[in-house]
């Protein structure tokens, strides 16, 4: 009896937990189809007339539609160049060098480290200096520290678990090291590879210090997201959350992948 | 011979840009921190140690710094406290891989979220008119609380966010690592006639104590970027109970009176505190969890 | 085909030699097993010939080729791994012909080859499969159907068996030894297992501490071991090793044991030399108690082998083992007495550990 009664608590315990977890999300969901009328009450309202005013208003925003695209731009870019330079290099780390490959990694994650208003503030003065302050160069240039140091820091495990054997199978065969690395490491990492480029990717989306140090017009969504609260008189609460929809999209659509990067890295994690 | 080339080819591009980035970064946050320059004027001279001089006699910096050393102190042990309790009460009580990956799913939803839409989710929901919590709170007869503008509550509030988002994230983790685990010293204790919390308080947790020294370590480094979340939900406020370093630092160098020099000398301190603070800690939790 | 010379081979890492001046040469068409125990540096000499491994001084030849400094593609030498490294983003027709593929082969060319080295290990119905939907068994014949159709001068294998079962293993043994006789490439052979290592090897070369303890044929191996570690090593169940003093008239003597000795064998045996005996179990049976070189001793334990057993008896507080097939009418407790013949002694040098034959 009392085994029934705790099981059925901790269930009831763990529904609550799920809710806690998604309810935020969902309740701004709701909010982003809700007219102001609908959110201002004294009484939280499950019920209501949906709207897509909220989301024409954004979209109809020119300063918010070009922020998606500076997004789109930016992110694409850095994350592209920093996969194209960190895997290769990844795979010599986790490959080739062997006396100096610990400190180059350590020093790798040691940008990890760095607060980013120690990049930012001297960064805001240089790129002014040499006329790119505000630009979507600028930009890239500065998001290629993240890029490339995170998708080396998750690459070099990723490569560290593909066999070796298979590697001197192929130079047995005659491949040059490079051969061995683009037809054999690269496509049998390439899932653990892709779950690397997702989360860099995620990490971009999301910075908002950088990009509202170095840019003005020419700002990223999460800039342009940060700065509505101070459009017109009212708080526009439906339009915020309208907002916060689109800028999560992104991210969420990647869940099943993140997932799947966090089961073989803890699984290789623990011989 | 090919494979020095491949090996040098490879590197060379993408270490020589981050070695140039962080050089370039370190080397100008130096040079500013010994000149007297603000973004107004173009204008500035030598003035040696003078900022560090100031610094120490800067009240704000030494309040940011100790909201600094808070929120790092509360987000760490709650966000590994929270996972660390709930994984195991998952673990105990959901049996069905289903149901567990159910709520894996679910507990990935937060730290996916970018940190200024998580910001705005919970502002909403803090607030005093027309928020959630406060709905829920008025109907058990608690006043409307003003969870961001009480100077008392503040900080609390937005680590609560911040431990939702990666609190749940390292419960998956956490759970993900006791899947892991052999059974066999699970079952010797069993066999012993352990109970399940003593299982768990001598057995699997003492097995991961490794890789729960390198989440905390993790969540240490990613608590120095939350930046996103406090700009967003209180700007540093109220008055200044929620102001960390980064914050400061911004106000000071870009949001009023751009006093680069000023804000540089600090992001020097921060990041000569930091970097020596993780190396130190690192090399030490790697001893430590082998 | 070819031979291979190995001369004056070092290989270290950082300041510590684990190989220090090797030679070796293997005749054309030989197959040679490296055998010992792990950490003898017998994969690393195989890794070293196959190129995958750098030497770090010495001269290595295949075929008269100085293949030192070449990479390992251009050396005409395949290997088959002990975990197989089949690609597993590859079927297994890809798998086996890629190196063809990549030496620019044509297609007309390939076809045939692939038919034929499929046919020959069974693999057939499984050419469109990828390699992780296949038994053990059934990959390892695709690494070695992967290294015959390159049809090298040398194949090498690195423990190919040591991650099978112990049915598959016999069967893959047998297989690769006829492959053998088919094909007559020269072969090295890495293994720990001197069953194995006797059951397939033209010759031995059973190494220590990275250096070569004794290279032989098997039997001389079995037969004639050069040292204490090779007797040792060699057969199941293991040999004895008694402390012995020579006595006038070519006797050993241990305590009760006194056994006369083949001066043909050991002419240079002295009176009061100190001297290890080495008795193979299984050249020992049972023996009436005046037998010559007849040993005592009280029963311990009996061993069911099957056909025969292992007897372990005590003698003078210490063990001794022999193999009988008469084990069944033997009980723990008995005294009984068991004896060989003076050639089947092996004597080594207390010290050295070197064997006393012909000195």
């Amino acid at each position: 009896m009392g085994r029934v009664i705790s099981a059925t608590l901790a269930r009831g315990l763990l529904a609550l937990l799920i809710v806690v977890a998604l309810g935020p999300i969902l309740w701004t969901v709701l909010g982003a189809f809700k007219e102001l009328r609908d959110i201002v009450t004294p009484v939280p309202k499950l019920l209501f007339e949906p709207t897509l005013d909220n989301f024409a208003t954004i979209l109809r925003n020119p300063t918010i539609r070009d922020g998606l695209l500076h997004s789109g731009v930016v992110v694409s870019v850095s994350v592209l160049i920093g996969a194209v330079l960190g895997i290769p290099a990844a795979h010599a780390l986790a490959r080739h060098a062997q006396r100096f490959g610990d400190d180059v990694q350590f020093f790798v994650l040691s940008l990890r480290f760095m607060p980013p208003v120690a990049i930012a503030i001297p960064f805001i003065v240089i790129y002014l200096d040499l006329g790119i302050y505000d630009t979507l160069f600028g930009l890239i240039l500065v998001y290629l520290i993240t890029t490339i140091s995170t998708v080396i820091w998750l690459s070099v495990p990723a490569f560290e678990r593909v066999p070796r054997d298979i590697e001197e199978a192929a130079a047995m065969e005659g491949c040059s090291p490079f051969e061995v690395f683009w037809r054999f490491s690269l496509p049998v990492a390439a899932p653990s590879l892709f779950g690397a480029i997702v989360f860099t990717f995620v990490l971009v989306w999301n910075e908002l210090l950088l990009a509202l140090t170095l840019a003005a017009q020419n700002a990223t969504l999460p800039v342009v997201a940060a700065s509505i609260t101070s459009l017109g008189k009212e708080v526009p609460w439906g339009v915020i959350n309208a907002a916060t929809v689109v800028l999560v999209i992104p991210p969420l659509v990647f869940i099943g992948l993140l997932m799947g990067l966090l089961n073989t890295s803890v699984q290789s994690g623990r011989k | 011979m090919t494979r020095k080339i491949f090996v040098r080819l490879a590197l060379v591009p993408a270490i020589s840009i981050l070695a140039t980035l962080a050089l370039v970064s370190i080397a100008g946050a130096i040079w500013f921190a010994l000149m007297n320059r603000t973004l107004r004027s173009p204008e500035y001279e030598f003035v040696g140690a003078y900022n560090f001089l100031r610094l120490l006699r800067d009240s704000r910096f030494f309040n940011a710094l100790e909201i600094s050393a808070l929120w790092e102190l509360i987000t760490v042990t709650g966000t590994l406290g929270l996972a660390v309790l709930l994984s195991v009460l998952i673990y105990e009580t959901v049996q069905k891989p289903l149901w567990r990956n159910v709520i894996c799913f679910a507990f990935l939803v937060p730290v996916l979220l970018p940190r200024v839409a998580a910001a705005f989710i919970w502002r909403f929901m803090y607030s005093p008119s027309l928020g959630v919590i406060n709905y829920l709170c008025g109907l058990v007869g608690i006043g409307p609380v003003e969870f961001l503008a009480d100077p008392s509550l503040a900080l609390i509030s937005v680590a609560v966010v911040d431990i939702w988002q990666w609190g749940l994230f390292f419960t998956v983790i956490v759970l993900k690592l006791m899947e892991t685990l052999p059974r066999d010293p699970i079952e010797a204790a069993m066999l012993d006639n352990a109970r399940r919390w003593e299982i768990h308080a001598y057995v699997t947790l003492p097995m991961l104590k490794g890789p729960l020294v390198s989440l905390a370590l993790v969540k240490a480094v990613e608590s120095l970027r939350s930046f996103d979340l406090i700009f967003v939900m209180t700007g540093g406020g109220p008055g200044k109970a929620t102001e960390t370093l980064d914050l400061y630092a911004y106000q000071m160098g870009i949001n009023m009176g751009g006093r680069i020099s000023y804000a540089s000398a600090m992001s020097l301190l921060l990041l000569v505190v930091t970097t020596i603070a993780f190396t130190v800690i690192w090399k030490a939790g790697k001893k430590w969890a082998a | 085909m070819a031979n291979i010379t190995c001369s004056n081979i070092v290989k270290s890492y950082g300041a510590f030699p684990v190989i220090d001046g090797l030679d070796l040469s293997i005749p054309d068409h030989e197959f040679v097993v490296f055998l010992g125990p792990s950490g003898c540096g017998k994969s690393t000499m195989l890794r070293m010939i196959a190129g995958l491994e750098e030497v770090t001084g010495g001269r290595i030849e295949i075929g008269g080729t100085d293949v030192t400094d070449m990479p390992p593609g251009d050396r005409g030498v395949a290997m088959v791994f002990q975990s197989y490294a089949l690609y597993p983003h590859m079927s297994v027709a890809d798998n086996i012909t890629f190196g063809l593929r990549r030496q620019g082969v044509s297609r007309s060319e390939i076809a045939p080859r692939l038919e034929q080295v499929a046919d020959m290990l069974g693999l057939s119905p499984y050419l469109d499969r990828r390699p992780k939907n296949l038994s053990g068994g059934q990959q390892q014949r695709v690494a070695m159907a992967r290294a015959m159709i390159k049809t090298p001068k040398v194949f090498l294998f690195d423990e190919p068996l040591s991650n099978l079962d112990a049915k598959l293993r016999e069967k893959l043994r047998t297989e690769i030894r006829k492959m053998h006789l088919q094909l007559k490439t020269t072969t090295i052979f890495v293994t720990h297992d001197q069953l194995e290592a006797m059951t397939i090897a033209d010759r031995i070369v059973l190494m220590r501490d990275g250096e070569i303890e004794q290279m032989g044929t098997p039997d001389e191996i079995f037969e004639r071991p050069a040292s204490h570690f090779v007797a040792d090593f060699i057969g199941t169940p293991a040999m004895n090793f008694i402390d012995a003093t020579i006595e006038a008239g070519h006797v050993a003597r241990a305590g009760s044991i006194a056994l006369s000795l083949s001066p043909e064998l050991f002419p240079g045996l002295v009176p009061g030399q100190k001297v290890e005996l080495g008795l193979r179990p299984a050249s020992m049976d049972l023996a009436a108690p005046d037998a010559p070189n007849a040993i005592g001793g009280t029963v311990v334990l009996v061993e069911n082998m099957g056909a025969e057993g292992q007897v372990i008896t005590q003698v003078d507080g210490a063990e001794i083992s022999f193999v009988t097939p008469q084990f069944r009418q033997v009980r723990a407790g008995e005294t009984v007495h068991f004896a060989l013949r003076p050639d089947q002694i092996h004597i080594f040098d207390p010290e050295t550990g070197r064997s006393l034959r012909g000195v």
